[in-house]
């Protein structure tokens, strides 16, 4: 299905309605934060649709790489490419007190993609 | 509901001063799923006073946080202490089928962010340093024998209780989270769980207090005191959450590090240098992260539907990155 507006437009739309028509029209404070929240839940979502597949793949492939299992075999415990398998069998291997070596810098990375998708800015105004 | 409450708050108040009491103004100023607070302007027989009522409001955020029975019998230990918090004003059990109590209603500004950034509480942010060691020390001088219920009490190692704790609480999550199990693992190995045992405030951060145009004003919301090492609370103002985007200073976002624990030191006879107090950051911020997760879990389970507590659950890649930083700086 190729109709427009495609999902991320879709959720860019709702966006720009409550940042240009409602929050202006707030007086709450706890009403106008939680708008702002919600248009804010919304650019992440844009985020997700746009960036989430490659970066749900790139993680899975430095978790598999990691865990012993090579860039493309088939994930433990669960089909290939199966993040959620493969972030617990991590956290057993940690909680073993045994997570295989380079843990650290993987994990660094893997929360820098997440932070593509939630927070872009974050990195940005750091210590 | 608001009316047949003040009602019962009079009666309950009339008993507590033993006179006629009068609520003449009665006003909600915060209302989540585990609390409520109450602004409540009430004639005594002793005068007008200015009084908050907390009220339970059904939930509870996290598994060890006190009942508003032992939080006011905390705050009560710490203003016989002699430290700045709102006097308390009694307990009044059962209101309307839920617990309260009333202490005194102190004025300033409590928002972490507005403290942070304004520039009319410069001078505040200047004063804050010094005043938050003196606190802490006179807290940590509390006997905390008479408060058995703490959590962590009766255990050989509180902090170690804690930590398992915490443990828990991420798998009670049933989602992985190999950042914070790795943060964990290191917490598990790092932190000195022979440690002194002392009365921790347990959320102790910029946020918390009230402040004034002079500093601090009251130190707030004492419902996760535990039973815990010193350094705990020294440690958790650091966190980066809590320095509200002013990262560059440690403590809260008002000011480095150091002037807060050289005055705790030479205050409370104690010896603590930043690297010793660093693990108690990392635990901290591992605990803000899952905390964070909790409070996304109540909206993902149907608890308490908010947008708010949904985007937590996201936000919290940045908790993680914090405690891979603190992991990679700790291990150098």
């Amino acid at each position: 299905m190729s109709d427009r507006p495609d999902s991320r437009e879709l959720a860019e739309a709702v966006r720009g309605f409550l940042e240009a028509e409602i929050l202006p029209a707030l007086q709450d404070p706890r009403l106008k934060f939680r708008a702002l929240v919600a248009a804010n839940a919304l650019a992440i979502l844009g985020r997700d649709l746009e960036l989430g597949e490659e970066l749900r793949r790139e993680e899975a492939r430095l978790l598999s790489g990691l865990l012993g299992q090579g860039g493309d075999g088939p994930a433990p415990g669960g089909r290939a490419g199966d993040g959620r398998a493969l972030n617990e069998e991590l956290c057993k291997r940690i909680r073993r007190g045994d997570p295989p070596a380079g843990t650290l810098p993987a994990l660094q990375r893997i929360a820098a993609l997440k932070l593509a998708i939630a927070s872009p800015k974050y990195l940005e105004h750091g210590p | 509901m608001s009316e047949e409450l003040r009602t019962a708050l009079q009666h309950k108040l009339s008993v507590l001063l033993d006179g006629e009491v009068r609520v003449e103004r009665f006003a909600l100023l915060a209302g989540g799923a585990s609390m409520e607070a109450w602004a409540v302007d009430a004639q005594t027989p002793q005068g007008p006073a200015p009084l908050l009522l907390r009220r339970g409001a059904g939930g509870r955020i996290y598994r060890d946080a006190l009942s508003l029975e032992q939080e006011h019998r905390v705050l009560q230990a710490a203003f016989a202490g002699g430290m700045t918090v709102p006097r308390p004003a009694g307990y009044l059990g059962d209101l309307l089928g839920r617990e309260a109590y009333v202490m005194e209603r102190v004025q300033g500004e409590a928002v972490g962010r507005r403290l942070v950034q304004r520039p009319e509480f410069a001078a505040a942010r200047k004063a804050l340093p010094g005043q938050m060691a003196q606190e802490l020390a006179r807290l940590h001088r509390i006997d905390p024998a008479a408060l058995g219920f703490l959590p962590g009490a009766g255990t050989p190692s509180p902090l170690r209780y804690g930590l398992e704790t915490l443990t828990a609480q991420l798998d009670s999550l049933g989602a992985p989270h190999p950042a914070l199990e790795l943060g964990l693992l290191q917490l598990r190995t790092q932190l000195p769980f022979d440690g002194e045992q002392v009365l921790c405030h347990g959320d102790f951060r910029v946020g918390n207090f009230m402040v004034g145009p002079a500093g601090l004003v009251a130190v707030l919301d004492w419902e996760f005191a535990h039973l815990g090492d010193p350094r705990e609370d020294l440690g958790w103002p650091m966190v980066r959450n809590w320095r509200f985007r002013m990262d560059h200073l440690r403590l809260g976002g008002i000011a480095g590090p150091e002037e807060f624990v050289d005055r705790y030191n030479a205050l409370s006879g104690r010896h603590f240098t930043l690297a010793e107090i660093q693990p108690f950051e990392l635990l901290g911020a591992v605990r803000w992260a899952i905390g964070a997760l909790s409070q996304a879990r109540r909206h993902l389970s149907g608890e308490e539907r908010s947008v708010e507590l949904a985007v937590l659950g996201r936000l919290a890649a940045e908790y993680e990155h914090e405690v891979l930083l603190l992991l990679d700086e700790g291990g150098r």
